[in-house]
């Protein structure tokens, strides 16, 4: 939550003690067994297993005999289809219902929650992490029997209101926005108290300021507000990013993918690999994902930096 | 806290919107697991008290191994969790306090282990499991994973404000560099950890692509991934059962695997907000 | 921290983390995935008969919950008895989910599964080859269920079941149509038939149509398999574009375009409540549709009939193929030659396929679900399983056996089946949808077969 705050790591106690040799053995080893169990863990499932895919990702391989050497076949293969290509599309699609979305939610109601006269203040931001604090699987099962076309809770209400009912999970139209309810329902909650927290940090002073210039409500939450908390936010949305486009649990246990595939996500098409024992074609996969994803952060972290 | 002004009408209502949108799914789940069947279906939206069941608890602890769901879930979390949530702060510490070379290194390890999407690595995972002999345990579950690298990025930021002062008076006083971090910076920083404690549980309770992965024999089975299983179980496990039967177990498999987080947060709710919100007020 | 710092110490990482990748890159070979498998060729992966009187030891069997399992699990019994020291472990197990990552992660694989025939040719390089133990039977198995397990020669499961399509109507909705099932010979019969039905009753959409992609591609090789063809040739080759298929897909278009269909998922609510309501008068399906009025369909119980499927063309096969499994011996289970010795009395044993397809506790009357695939097991004259309640007391066995020689051979399964169903499963419901031609399905489905599955698959 904290990434928006810089001076933290500038106050070292190195600062006060000029070299390292003065410092007693003790305290120049300390950092090192600190950080080992973390290096371990990182080596032995993070490095190991990521050069572990590398290879296998020029080769054709269903995980029993031998593995067959294709060089970049798996990778052009995958640049070349539409399956690839329509997991990533689907995937940014989700983005675009989703994180807009949130954000402008998340921040309205943070912006109301941050008023101290408002009453039931403790509750409402409680209430809003229940969502969050439910089991995912447990609540995709609930959404695929409220949204059921024929005996959902939702079209039953819709008709009641006499508004037509929807194929929330059967059509192409509607089964990407039912899984971005899904997903802003679970994780909106969590986004309010975190850019809560950035609203917190903006002095009183600098609203008093404002309101002794006259400037009307709407005008101080753009023109203060936002550009105050805009490094929460970029931060919210690269959180939100990077868990949207891991996005997997949802549509596998709503959808299955379907209906046409159009719910096929990047993390589901991945898995699709496994489950056909193709291996090879799988790993590339997953190194065009890891690409994309740095690729998405850097872009990000560069963002954060212009802002500065 | 700060502005004076008291909020509009209309900032009730949005806000009375969200909380009963958030509310809604969980309430309409509880409710509907301890209706008959077959009104599940007929009339999805009525509430009758009066009619209220067990039926379907009772029928789902017959179908479904969710006992040995639990068991495992908690095993898990107690390990994994564990090791987190005493080992992230640690490697927060070393990241927040101490200068050493090769720590941009390791930091960009960290950085690097945050951004990287955990479905990247389940097949070569699965398959070091393999070699390690490790597939249907319980380390498979609980070390890749552990000691997550969020938690270590957010427990540097809380422990960047924790002051120096408070470290090098303790030194003089004799105490080792575990020492401090034991006596020390673990009580300071525990509304932090309290935070961390909520969001760990949470994401390790959640955790599913992996124990999907991991876990063949169905005693070696997570709660969730039991959960997702659940409809293929009840409709093979009892001949001809219908559609609203399935539905009933599962809102009332659902509804079980509800409670325990909502336990664990309603008790630490104070803590885990202020936690999150802590690091910020502290920068 | 400073974004110069964040972005610095990335890159110094991913330094790191390139020299390491060299290093372990270089004599590191062993841990490859070269030697990871099992370290046997599949030419050395023939499995043969235990060779001891008195075979011992454990096995673990896999079966897909439901009906099923506990036909089988009552027949472990009688396996016990001619097998006293072999301990079966029957697990009810999400086989389509857990089976492929247990074969990929090697460990606790059980020793022998009931799979799908789709889906035994995809998974084959984790299977024994079990030529040498089928050899003495191979004479007496139906054809069509041999050439589905068979992949380059070799075959990879124990064919058990046979599916013949059969036509399932209601019998007293006919009646009062004044339509005489017997009639119905070809499919421009049916179509007539279902005309006249829909001209009585105008809600009426008589003929069911598949809805679930993986289903309805199944469903769609049953129609295939009535006139001999299916999506690949011996040699893999595609073999979609045909006029046999067209002549299918054609024949669905035009139900679907003249409203005398109800697209529905199998035995899902939808499906059920149109079959109650006399919406659904034909089903086409497989001979296991018979679960549905003996289970899910109260109110219409004992008026479902079944009969051959029409034909195609004058005199062609009134029947087709549709699913049915086998049992396949994964190469990492711990006692394959006793999982072997399992499935050869449950298949081919007289005391094993009576007691599978006998009367038991769950099919009080047999199992009357599916019919042997082996000869001496189907025999018209010696019923396994009695008349049905469910279908007004019809003896559905000779019904069933002689549709299953009327399948025609020739129709294997290519290891990409399933993978297909993405693609021509998809298809199929687009063309429902009005999205798509036949002519665009073929060649569509066509296109992208071959370029993502076909040519992938060398």
């Amino acid at each position: 939550m904290t990434i928006t705050r810089s001076a933290a790591p500038a106050r070292r106690p190195s600062g006060r003690r000029p070299t390292a040799s003065r410092r007693p053995s003790g305290r120049r080893l300390a950092p090192y067994a600190f950080v080992l169990p973390f290096v371990v863990l990182f080596l032995a499932f993070g490095v190991y297993p990521l050069i572990y895919t590398f290879r296998l990702s020029f080769t054709s391989w269903s995980g029993s005999g031998p593995a067959q050497w294709v060089g970049w076949d798996n990778y052009t293969y995958l640049l070349g289809s539409d399956a690839f290509w329509s997991s990533l599309a689907d995937s940014a699609v989700l983005w675009l219902l989703i994180v807009p979305a949130q954000v402008v939610i998340a921040l309205i109601a943070a912006v109301l929650l941050n008023n101290a006269k408002l009453r039931m203040r403790g509750f409402y931001r409680t209430v809003a992490l229940v969502p969050f604090v439910t089991p995912l699987v447990a609540m995709a099962q609930i959404w695929i029997v409220v949204f059921d076309a024929d005996y959902g809770a939702v079209n039953r209400l819709l008709g009641a209101a006499g508004l037509p009912q929807l194929d929330w999970l059967t059509s192409t139209t509607w089964a990407k926005p039912t899984l971005a309810l899904l997903f802003l329902w679970k994780t909106t909650g969590f986004a309010i108290v975190i850019l809560l927290s950035g609203l917190q940090s903006i002095p009183a002073s600098v609203y008093e300021a404002a309101e002794l210039d006259g400037a009307s409500r709407t005008r101080q939450l753009v023109s203060i507000t936002v550009p105050l908390v805009r490094r929460v936010v970029l931060f919210l949305v690269v959180m939100q990013t990077l868990a949207v486009f891991q996005m997997f649990a949802e549509p596998y246990v709503v959808t299955g993918g379907g209906p046409y595939g159009s719910t096929t996500t990047a993390g589901l098409y991945l898995y699709e690999h496994l489950g056909r024992s193709d291996l090879g074609t799988g790993s590339a996969n997953s190194f065009l994902l890891v690409a994309l994803v740095m690729l998405i952060s850097l872009l990000f972290v560069r963002l954060l930096r212009e802002r500065d | 806290m700060r502005r004076a002004s008291r909020p509009a009408i209309g900032s009730h209502v949005f806000l009375i919107v969200l909380t009963a949108a958030f509310l809604a799914p969980v309430v309409w789940a509880v409710l509907s697991s301890l209706k008959e069947p077959a009104t599940i279906i007929t009339d999805p939206l009525g509430v009758d008290p009066g009619s209220f069941t067990l039926g379907n608890y009772r029928a789902m602890f017959e179908d479904v191994p969710i006992g040995s769901g639990f068991l495992n879930t908690a095993i898990v979390l107690v390990l994994k969790g564990g090791l987190t949530l005493f080992f992230a702060p640690l490697a927060g510490f070393a990241f927040a306090k101490y200068r050493f070379a090769g720590q941009n290194v390791i930091f960009g390890a960290v950085l690097l282990t945050l951004m990287l999407p955990t479905i990247v690595l389940v097949v070569p995972l699965l398959l070091q499991m393999r070699e390690l002999g490790w597939v249907n345990t319980y380390q498979a579950l609980v070390l890749p994973g552990a000691v997550d690298a969020f938690a270590i990025f957010w427990m540097r930021q809380v422990i960047a404000a924790v002051p120096d002062e408070l470290l090098d008076a303790a030194r003089v006083d004799g105490c080792g560099e575990f020492r401090i971090y034991v006596s020390i910076v673990l009580p300071v920083i525990r509304p932090g950890l309290a935070g961390l404690a909520v969001l760990t549980v949470m994401n390790i309770y959640n955790d599913f692509v992996w124990p999907v992965v991991v876990t063949s024999q169905e005693s070696m089975q997570t709660l969730q991934v039991v959960l997702a299983t659940l409809a293929q179980n009840i409709t093979g496990n009892r001949i001809g059962a219908d559609f609203a039967t399935v539905w009933g177990e599962l809102l009332a498999a659902s509804s079980i695997a509800l409670i325990p987080l909502l336990v664990v947060f309603v008790l630490l709710q104070r803590h885990f907000i202020n936690g999150i919100l802590a690091g910020s007020v502290k920068g | 921290m400073k974004r110069t710092q964040l972005r610095r110490r990335a890159v110094a990482a991913a330094a790191g983390l390139t020299a390491v990748v060299l290093a372990a890159c270089g004599p590191d070979v062993s841990s490859g995935p070269e030697s990871g498998g099992t370290g046997t060729g599949p030419s050395e992966g023939t499995l043969a008969a235990p060779d001891t009187d008195a075979p011992s030891g454990e096995i673990t069997i896999w079966d897909r919950s439901g009906d099923l399992f506990e036909v089988f699990d009552g027949v472990i019994e009688r396996f016990n008895e001619r097998y006293p020291d072999i301990v079966v472990h029957h697990e009810a197990v999400d086989i389509d989910t857990k089976l492929p990552t247990t074969l990929v992660a090697g460990a606790d694989v059980p020793d022998g599964v009931f799979l799908d025939d789709a889906k035994v040719a995809g998974l084959s390089d984790h299977f024994y080859d079990l030529s040498a133990v089928l050899e003495p039977y191979l004479g007496d198995i139906a054809a069509q269920k041999a050439e589905v397990n068979t992949v380059d020669g070799r075959i990879y499961g124990v064919p058990w079941d046979l599916n013949p399509g059969l036509l399932y109507y209601r019998a007293d909705i006919l009646d009062e149509a004044g339509i005489d099932p017997a009639s119905i010979e070809t499919y421009d019969d049916l179509f007539a038939a279902a005309e006249q039905l829909k001209a009585a009753r105008p809600d009426a959409a008589p003929i069911h149509l598949e809805k679930e992609p993986f289903l309805g591609q199944l469903w769609l090789e049953m129609f295939a398999s009535q006139l001999g063809t299916s999506l690949a040739d011996e040699d893999g080759e595609l073999r979609l574009d045909s006029p046999e298929y067209l002549q299918i897909l054609t024949w669905l278009d035009e139900v679907n375009k003249a409203g005398l269909g109800t697209r529905a998922e199998y035995l899902g609510p939808a499906d059920l409540a149109t079959l109650e309501s006399g919406q659904q008068v034909f089903v086409p399906w497989a001979i296991w549709w018979d679960f549905a009025p003996q289970q899910l369909l109260p109110q219409t119980t004992g008026q479902w009939r079944a009969m051959p499927l029409p034909a195609w063309t004058d005199g062609g096969a009134r029947s087709g193929a549709m699913g049915g499994s086998s049992f396949v011996i994964p190469r990492d289970g711990q006692n394959p030659e006793l999982a072997w010795l399992f499935y050869e009395f449950l298949v081919f044993d007289p005391e094993g396929f009576q007691a599978v397809y006998g009367p038991n506790a769950i099919y009080p009357d047999g199992l009357n679900t599916s019919v042997p695939s082996y000869a001496p097991a189907a025999d018209p004259a010696t019923p396994l399983f009695g008349p049905l309640a469910a279908l007004g007391g019809q003896d559905l066995w000779p019904v069933a056996i002689e549709a299953g020689e009327q399948i025609p051979g020739g129709t294997p399964i290519p290891s990409w089946w399933a993978g297909a169903v993405d693609y021509l499963g998809d298809n199929l419901q687009r063309m429902f949808d009005g999205e798509l031609t036949p002519e665009q399905v073929i060649a569509e489905s066509t296109e992208q077969i071959q370029t993502n599955l076909v040519d992938r698959a060398s």
